[in-house]
């Protein structure tokens, strides 16, 4: 009987601790598990300091000799040209700021890690609370050596996050997206000719009012009740999957739990 | 029991994990985590106006076709170039095939004459050199005659061409002038508007304390008639006060803005007869030199009486009297090196043309491309100011949030894309931005 009494405190001592470790939100009063990081501060650190004069160097070059092929050349030439430009652009971006993410990845990471946190996201988006982890961040980055990676994967956040751009590739979004795009370009060119034309700022205006509140009909037409269906399914995943919030991936730095699959099921 | 307990835990552990989401209030175990959609509450800013307007003010810059992508030359421009090169290239070879006939006409005349020098014993009677040379000569006149109306001709398609130009180079220039006027009014507008966005934001920071304040007695229940009036009054007074102040500002903003619109007016005025009368000038004195050198290209030739055999070789009657033989050999050479001179000196004179029409057409496109750069330069200033005001407002906004959330216990609050589980503080916070707007 006794030794059945020790089981059971030694089985519910353990399921406190499981419960405690993979339910991160519940200290979240206490000691919220949502980190943040200041990107802009870190951008100020020498190693991007220096990408970036690097960057600047190189795209400097790459423009002069694009100006001098570019003369004369013809359009099509020019738009291949461009994206030749472009190109190089970004081939060296990744060459150079590449490794300089990856170790700072690593150092956020670790940081997260060592201080119990599921999710770090960019400060821009966070009001209020969260654990502020930059000069941490900074100084594991400024420091001697490389930073160890952290042994184990983030624990489960309540913090979902969406991939924009995935769910910008659903074909009905997509198709939509296009169909504006058109839109768009026509209103463009129609504004522009009639904007050559206008001889006074009241013209100007007329024309500027008129090209809006096409635009945001057709919007309204077109893209809001995509907008409005892909929120809806964004928050019935949330609920389903009992998050607390939903963000852009572009503001998740570390950890956080992908809901972008489900949301775009959700959309098919 | 193990197994059992494990179970429970794995229960308490998805209920902890699927929390209910359909409550906004629903606390998160242990802490409350809440969130804000932004864009509504920067929606609902007293200053969203001022950032839509800067919105507008950049799209409307980018709209205009004075901002061309990087290098891309306007195709409006390419195509009139293009026209214009093809319209002096055929005129080009109208004048290679005007010279070609004055050649042959020479030509003929020359073995006309050798003819006629050859059959000398057989002219009949009367019919002397200078009857022959008259005859030529007649022709000759008759061939400059109509080389010289084709010369008018090109004269007037390069007058039309000057003045298509010159309405081209005026129109620009006159797009030109406007929108800079334009850019700098907006500019002028954006500043004072931000002026008036500052002192409304100050005003409302200002006061927000004692709004709070008078707010917060008026929710009291136990507040009595004669208090809650006085509350009502300092609020009335405060709004008095704000309008006032942000009145007075708006209506010398306003005499400072039409004072300036009729600068620029006068300005833009200025600066488009200054244009009128250089491009005009440029095109007079362009039109006269080549009026001049056309006239000497075609006027009237005097041909001598010689022959050339097939082959180039200058041959002489024999029978003529050698200083009259000589006399025409003399002529042949000196007509010939005159001929090569005039066509080389036509050919010159296109391809001068030809050079000056396409450095202005160069021009045009060198005042677009200022333009596009002074546009777009415009464009960045608005983007940074836009920025500016945007922080401004969303720092406003993250104060009222942090008292909300404060009011409602959440202790982390992050701004979302889609409602989630957390508590929902937009539409208090959204209350309270409001206000600012009384």
């Amino acid at each position: 009987m006794k030794t059945l009494r020790i089981a059971s405190r030694t089985a519910a001592l353990t399921a406190l601790a499981l419960v405690l470790a993979f339910a991160p939100a519940a200290q979240a009063d206490q000691a919220p598990d949502i980190g943040f990081v200041d990107q802009a501060a870190l951008s100020s650190i020498p190693a991007f300091t220096a990408a970036k004069q690097q960057l600047d160097a190189f795209g400097g070059n790459l423009q002069k000799e694009y100006i001098a092929r570019a003369r004369g050349a013809s359009q099509a030439e020019q738009q291949r040209l461009s994206a030749e430009f472009q190109q190089k652009i970004g081939d060296k971006q990744r060459s150079v700021l590449g490794p300089i993410f990856a170790r700072a990845q690593v150092a956020i990471a670790s940081v997260a890690s060592s201080k119990n946190l599921s999710v770090v996201v960019d400060k821009q988006i966070v009001i209020v609370g969260g654990v502020d982890i930059t000069s941490a961040v900074r100084d594991l980055l400024t420091g001697v050596g490389e930073p160890v990676p952290p042994v184990n994967t983030p624990p489960p956040s309540t913090v979902g996050y969406v991939d924009q751009q995935q769910i910008d590739a659903v074909p009905s979004i997509k198709a939509a997206a296009a169909d504006f795009a058109k839109f768009k370009a026509t209103q463009d060119q129609a504004a522009a000719a009639k904007f050559k034309n206008a001889k006074t700022p009241a013209e100007r205006d007329a024309i500027m009012k008129d090209y809006q509140k096409a635009l945001t009909d057709k919007q309204n037409q077109t893209l809001k009740p995509l907008v409005d269906k892909t929120t809806a399914a964004m928050a019935s995943v949330a609920q389903k999957r009992g998050l607390t919030l939903v963000v852009d991936r572009g503001n998740v730095i570390y950890g956080g739990t992908d809901i972008t699959s489900d949301v775009t099921s959700a959309l098919k | 029991m193990r197994r059992i307990l494990a179970l429970i835990a794995c229960g308490t552990l998805a209920a902890c994990a699927h929390g209910p989401s359909s409550a906004p209030t629903a606390p998160v175990a242990g802490g409350r985590v809440g969130y804000v959609r932004m864009d509504d509450l920067v929606k609902k800013h007293p200053l969203f106006g001022q950032l839509a307007q800067y919105d507008t003010n950049i799209q409307a810059l980018s709209l205009s076709s004075l901002v061309p992508t990087v290098l891309t030359q306007s195709p409006r421009l390419a195509a009139e170039e293009a026209r214009l090169q093809a319209q002096l290239e055929a005129a080009g070879k109208r004048t290679d095939a005007l010279l070609a006939a004055k050649g042959k006409s020479y030509q003929d005349r020359e073995n006309a004459a050798i003819a006629a020098a050859l059959r000398g014993a057989d002219v009949p009677p009367g019919a002397s050199v200078g009857a022959i040379q008259s005859q030529m000569e007649g022709t000759a006149h008759a061939q400059a005659a109509g080389a010289g109306a084709q010369a008018e001709r090109d004269l007037d398609t390069y007058r039309k061409q000057l003045e298509a130009q010159d309405t081209a180079q005026l129109k620009a220039a006159q797009q030109s002038l406007e929108a800079r006027a334009d850019r700098t009014y907006h500019a002028k507008i954006d500043e004072l508007n931000s002026k008036e966005s500052a002192l409304t934001l100050l005003e409302a920071n200002a006061d927000a304390a004692e709004r709070l304040s008078l707010r917060t007695k008026l929710s009291s229940l136990a507040l009595d008639e004669a208090a809650r009036d006085d509350a009502n009054k300092q609020l009335a007074a405060l709004d008095r006060k704000e309008a006032d102040v942000e009145g007075a500002l708006h209506n010398t903003d306003m005499q400072a803005l039409a004072a300036f619109e009729a600068q620029l007016r006068t300005q833009v005025q200025n600066d488009m007869r200054t244009q009128v009368a250089q491009i005009r000038a440029r095109s007079i004195q362009r039109y006269h030199e080549r009026e001049a050198q056309l006239r000497g290209q075609f006027g009237p030739a005097n041909g001598p009486l010689i022959a050339t055999a097939p082959g180039g070789k200058v041959t002489v009657n024999p029978n003529l009297p050698p200083a009259l033989r000589q006399r025409i050999q003399q002529l042949h050479a000196d007509y010939s090196q005159a001929f090569q001179n005039d066509a080389k000196q036509t050919i010159a004179d296109f391809n001068k043309t030809r050079t000056d029409l396409t450095q202005r057409y160069a021009l045009l496109t060198g005042t677009d491309a200022a333009a596009a750069q002074s546009a777009q330069l415009e464009i960045r200033s608005l983007e940074k100011k836009r920025a500016d005001l945007y922080q401004q407002m969303v720092a406003q906004i993250s104060r009222e949030v942090k008292v909300v959330a404060q009011e409602r216990g959440v202790s982390t609050v992050v701004s979302t894309v889609a409602p989630a589980g957390g508590v929902d503080l937009t539409a208090d916070a959204m209350k309270d931005i409001e206000t600012l707007h009384e």
